[in-house]
């Protein structure tokens, strides 16, 4: 299935800032982050198609991925 | 401090801690050691300031039985990690009730000077009265115990904060340094005076790199007072770390919710100015006077954009493994190094550029540099400053002051420098009492007379009950964005129990980044006081002891003449949603409404219970 995923922040350092990517029916947002060989510590939220989600979210085809870092105040 | 006892919850009475009482009209002082009431006594910072300052009827902040406290937390200049908080608290001049009264506020900041503070053997100073000549404190470590003496300041009259303690380390080169610019000096027309503190960092290097105790005018009523600067001598003491000590320090860095700050080269996010990354793509970035245009404008002051013309490095406070800031200077054409601008932390980046039209870095430093050494809030001026470019926006006809608009940078640092000169008392009043002034109350973004800091109201009805700045004592601002929470439960939830307790850190003397998602109510903290006091404290006493704090805080509010109805969200985030804010409205009328009602209904039956035992 076809997923379009953006990343924000430091997690598009020697990665991308947006890209369609190829990912086996069934897929969870974890395989994606595992695939994508991002830290845990760094990513702070998950949204599917503009909602928050979680990492053990399964993902349909066609479906809007964005992860980026926590925020943390200032 | 002084310990009898290894149990502060059954036996606070046999902690001691060391108090001076300085009179500055007669140069009387009284030392003593007074012991701690409650757990919150013992462990410091607003916990006990506040338990003292509810024992004054003040209706104005510039008057002589104000006083200002200055203290430190159980941990400062301890070998826990973060442990450099001073803190100063007082009747503030900017955050006040409509019913003219000024809130109780305190503010606080890292820097070493609480640390040397601490190892002169002084725990408080309390400021009475106010000097009748400008005088600057030396506070300093003898056989005999702390001592201080009353100097003469003329010579420092004028200078900005960082020029002070140049100045002072010159004549001081073993002690640190606590001082107001001429926005203090200028109290009569500033009520956004901060006080800066100094840093091992800007000692050695000579910089501007300070950091500050910014929030509630204290260094104004440091100015009124006549109080220049605090000198603090003292042997560094820094004790060995213990094994458990150490333990803790690594979970701070490597664990808990500070590794995301860490410098990206060491795989962390890069700093607090990292959340120009995480609100962008909801649109969620003040942008001129918190109206975000649902564009990229924000994205000209993402890191990635900033580091191809300037130089930037993480850095961190003294014995601090968190590097929260990143220093900006500028580039050589050679790519090295050139002049130091600024310290970039997100609240003044984006209150001091993005929220007032400036999307170009090097100018966005130099404002927030110049508003780091006059001496003011950084968020109370940001926010004014805004509030005045769309008044003038709004009223082209009849601007007000220079007739700067948005992203206008010589007339907005012409309005910066006015301010912290005392020439523009329209800003340096703060922007309740200017947007009272012209009638348009609507887009002044204040909660409760004090300005809120750079995340959405929209995002974030938890200002309302914040009790001393709307992050720093109220941590709810990222629980729509960080957490995807709308529903009413859940913003009961995080404003009457999970999210009051950041002001935990208020208490005991560490930064927020210690842990900030748990709060001061855990085991790291626990082995702290074991460790370095033999303490021994269930977490749980910890959190009732913050809690108390924080209701004894908004117990004080009402008592000050403020009603429900001031406990609001910015009349234009409820009334003129903005279409452009990727997430939902929680400054909806009838969601505020709704939540109202429901947070009222925990706190005021602690309040009541707490009754007039505050």
């Amino acid at each position: 299935m076809r997923i379009t995923v953006s990343l924000h922040g430091v997690l598009r350092r020697e990665r991308f800032k947006e890209k369609d990517c190829h990912y086996p029916s069934g897929s969870n947002v974890q395989m994606i982050i595992n695939d994508l060989k991002i830290p845990e510590q760094l990513l702070g939220i998950i949204l599917i198609n503009g909602t928050h989600a979680g990492a053990d979210d399964k993902l349909n085809d066609g479906d809007s991925l964005m992860l980026l870092p926590l925020l943390e105040g200032g | 401090m002084r310990f009898e006892t290894t149990d502060p919850v059954a036996h606070p009475e046999l902690i001691f801690y060391r108090r001076c009482t300085l009179n500055l009209e007669t140069g009387e002082q009284r030392f003593e050691e007074v012991p701690c009431q409650n757990l919150e006594d013992v462990l410091g910072g607003f916990g006990r300031s506040f338990q003292q300052l509810a024992q004054r009827t003040i209706t104005s902040a510039y008057c002589e039985d104000n006083p200002l406290i200055i203290n430190t937390g159980l941990l400062t200049g301890s070998s826990a990690m973060t442990g450099l908080r001073t803190y100063f608290s007082s009747y503030s001049p900017i955050k006040g009730s409509l019913a003219g009264k000024p809130a109780a506020m305190w503010s606080t900041g890292s820097g070493k000077f609480g640390a040397k503070f601490k190892w002169t053997g002084l725990d408080e100073l309390i400021l009475e009265k106010r000097s009748s000549a400008p005088v600057y404190l030396l506070i300093k470590e003898t056989p005999n115990g702390p001592q201080i003496e009353l100097k003469p300041a003329d010579h420092l009259l004028g200078l900005g904060t960082h020029a002070k303690i140049m100045v002072l380390q010159k004549e001081y080169a073993d002690a640190h340094f606590a001082a107001i610019g001429q926005a203090g000096e200028n109290w009569e027309n500033n009520y956004m005076g901060a006080v800066a503190l100094s840093t091992e960092n800007q000692l050695k290097s000579g910089e501007d790199k300070l950091r500050f105790a910014g929030r509630g005018g204290m260094g104004s009523i440091m100015g009124y007072k006549n109080v220049l600067a605090l000198v603090a001598q003292s042997d560094d003491k820094n004790k060995p770390l213990t094994d458990a000590v150490k333990k803790v320090n690594i979970n701070v860095v490597k664990g808990g919710g500070s590794a995301r700050l860490q410098p990206i080269k060491r795989g962390g996010g890069g700093g607090t100015w990292a959340a120009y990354d995480v609100m962008q793509p909801f649109h969620a970035v003040p942008v001129n006077n918190y109206r975000p245009q649902g564009n990229d404008l924000p994205e000209k002051l993402l890191r990635e954009n900033v580091e191809k013309d300037y130089d930037i490095e993480s850095a961190a406070c003294y014995r601090c493994g968190i590097t929260c800031h990143n220093y900006i200077s500028e580039k050589n054409p050679d790519g090295s190094k050139g002049e130091f601008i600024a310290k970039f932390d997100y609240e003044p980046l984006n209150l001091l550029s993005t929220n007032i039209g400036i999307h170009d870095a090097g100018q966005g430093g130099r404002l927030i540099q110049l508003c780091d050494n006059y001496g003011m809030d950084a968020i109370s001026l940001g926010v004014t400053v805004a509030y005045v470019l769309s008044y003038n926006e709004r009223h082209p006809e009849q601007p007000l002051l220079n007739g700067a608009t948005f992203g206008d940078y010589a007339k907005i640092r012409d309005l910066i420098i006015g301010a912290g000169e005392g020439q523009y008392p329209e800003i340096g009043q703060g922007s309740m009492r200017l947007s009272h002034q012209t009638g348009d109350t609507e887009y002044a973004y204040h909660v409760k007379g004090l300005e809120l800091p750079a995340y959405q109201p929209e995002t974030n009805p938890g200002y309302c009950w914040a009790i001393a700045g709307g992050h720093m004592s109220m941590g709810s601002y990222g629980t729509l964005i960080r957490e995807g929470k709308s529903d009413i439960d859940s913003w009961v939830q995080a404003i009457t129990q999970d999210k009051l307790h950041i002001v935990g850190f208020d208490l005991i003397g560490l930064c927020k980044f210690f842990d900030i998602t748990q709060g001061i109510g855990t085991q790291m903290v626990v082995d702290c006081l074991k460790s370095d006091f033999n303490l021994d404290v269930d977490p749980l006493k910890i959190k009732d002891a913050v809690r108390r704090s924080f209701i004894r805080g908004m117990t004080m509010e009402f008592r000050q003449g403020y009603t429900k109805e001031e406990f609001c969200l910015p009349a234009e985030a409820g009334k003129d949603p903005n279409p452009h804010i990727k997430l939902p409205n929680l400054a909806d009328p009838t969601f505020m409404a709704e939540l109202s009602t429901k947070v009222w209904e925990v706190f005021d039956r602690e309040i009541k219970d707490l009754g007039t035992g505050i």
